[in-house]
């Protein structure tokens, strides 16, 4: 397998699909990354969430939700999902990182039944996170997460172990 | 839409239901899913004692976990308590990133779980009193329900928690 791997899919917006994505993930992250299988089921749950923001306020039925998967040998995975604009939330990679933030905040209470998925649950299992305005419309949001960061002090020995806790950068 | 089931187990004699619930809750089946369990707390309105089995659920959404935590809110305000038992490690691992293992407590079979109740025996509901329905919320609009969540900062609330009686509450 080359050093670098990328895998682009495309899919209608409709959550129906997503079951197939999630086992598609857990599927490619078990078999063709060193990434625990730990973070195996985590980065389904990543990919659930955001592509799950998408189609509920990003895309409109019809119109499509696009994921991108870049997994670089022995150093990290990068997970993009990009919707359309056409959604319910006319909104700006600014405007969503600003809610992002806002929500990261110590003593944020999360009242209702959503709005946990992009903070507590991508946020925490990720190192890195971007929001970008695509062109035509819509929005890019990027996850990435390092295999071994030395930033992070993580060493291979720990890489190894079964219950592996990457030390995620971002503090709640 | 995806497969899940849910269904509950009446505990003869006391005030603990059992709810099973198992297959994938995503955003497509979870708000029709979850009815059953609002279901359950409409019927018994007071002093429920409710424990999740998650033996057979292979996976659960952030909304999914939303849910949970309106149930936790809704039966400690009535005076019964909510358990977990049988969750995978992957199940425990959402859970615990979002801080609910911090609310709800974990067990490793249905035994412990409803043991974990007998330090509080509950009481019969008065039958006369009326009880206000209870519906699960609609979304995507906020709640009355709010639940003070614990944030898990520390690089430890990554890692599941064992499934073991917590000391207390």
């Amino acid at each position: 397998m080359d050093d670098k791997t990328k895998i682009t899919i495309t899919l209608p917006t409709n959550a129906y699909f997503m079951s197939g994505i999630r086992d598609f993930t857990l599927t490619m992250i078990k078999n063709t990354t060193s990434f625990p299988e730990k973070w195996a089921f985590r980065f389904q749950s990543v990919i659930d969430e955001l592509c799950n923001n998408a189609v509920e306020y990003g895309s409109s039925p019809g119109t499509e939700i696009k994921i991108t998967y870049v997994y670089v040998k022995d150093d990290y995975l990068e997970i993009s999902v990009e919707d359309t604009g056409t959604g319910k939330n006319k909104t700006t990679a600014k405007d969503l990182k600003k809610l992002f933030d806002d929500r990261r905040k110590e003593g944020y209470v999360f009242s209702g039944i959503r709005g946990r998925g992009l903070v507590k649950i991508v946020g925490e299992w990720t190192d890195e996170i971007s929001f970008t305005d695509r062109e035509g419309g819509g929005i890019i949001v990027t996850v990435k997460k390092y295999l071994k960061d030395v930033r992070q002090k993580i060493t291979t020995e720990e890489i190894n172990e079964p219950n592996l806790t990457f030390h995620n950068k971002i503090t709640l | 839409m995806t497969d899940a089931s849910i269904f509950t187990e009446d505990v003869a004699g006391t005030q603990i239901k059992i709810v099973h619930i198992s297959g994938q809750l995503d955003e497509s089946n979870v708000d029709e899913k979850i009815k059953e369990v609002y279901h359950v707390l409409e019927s018994n309105p007071k002093e429920l004692n409710l424990v999740c089995d998650l033996e057979k659920l292979e996976y659960m959404n952030s909304k999914s976990i939303g849910y949970l935590t309106d149930l936790y809110g809704k039966i400690s305000d009535s005076g019964g308590q909510i358990a977990i038992a049988n969750a995978k490690p992957n199940i425990l691992d959402i859970l615990q990133v979002v801080g609910l293992t911090q609310l709800i407590k974990t067990f490793g079979s249905i035994d412990e779980a409803k043991s974990s109740f007998s330090a509080q025996p509950a009481t019969p509901a008065p039958a006369a009193q009326p009880a206000a329905p209870v519906a699960p919320p609609q979304t995507p609009q906020p709640q009355p329900t709010t639940v003070q969540e614990p944030q898990p900062a520390s690089p430890q609330a990554s890692q599941p928690a064992p499934q073991e009686p917590p000391k207390t509450a």
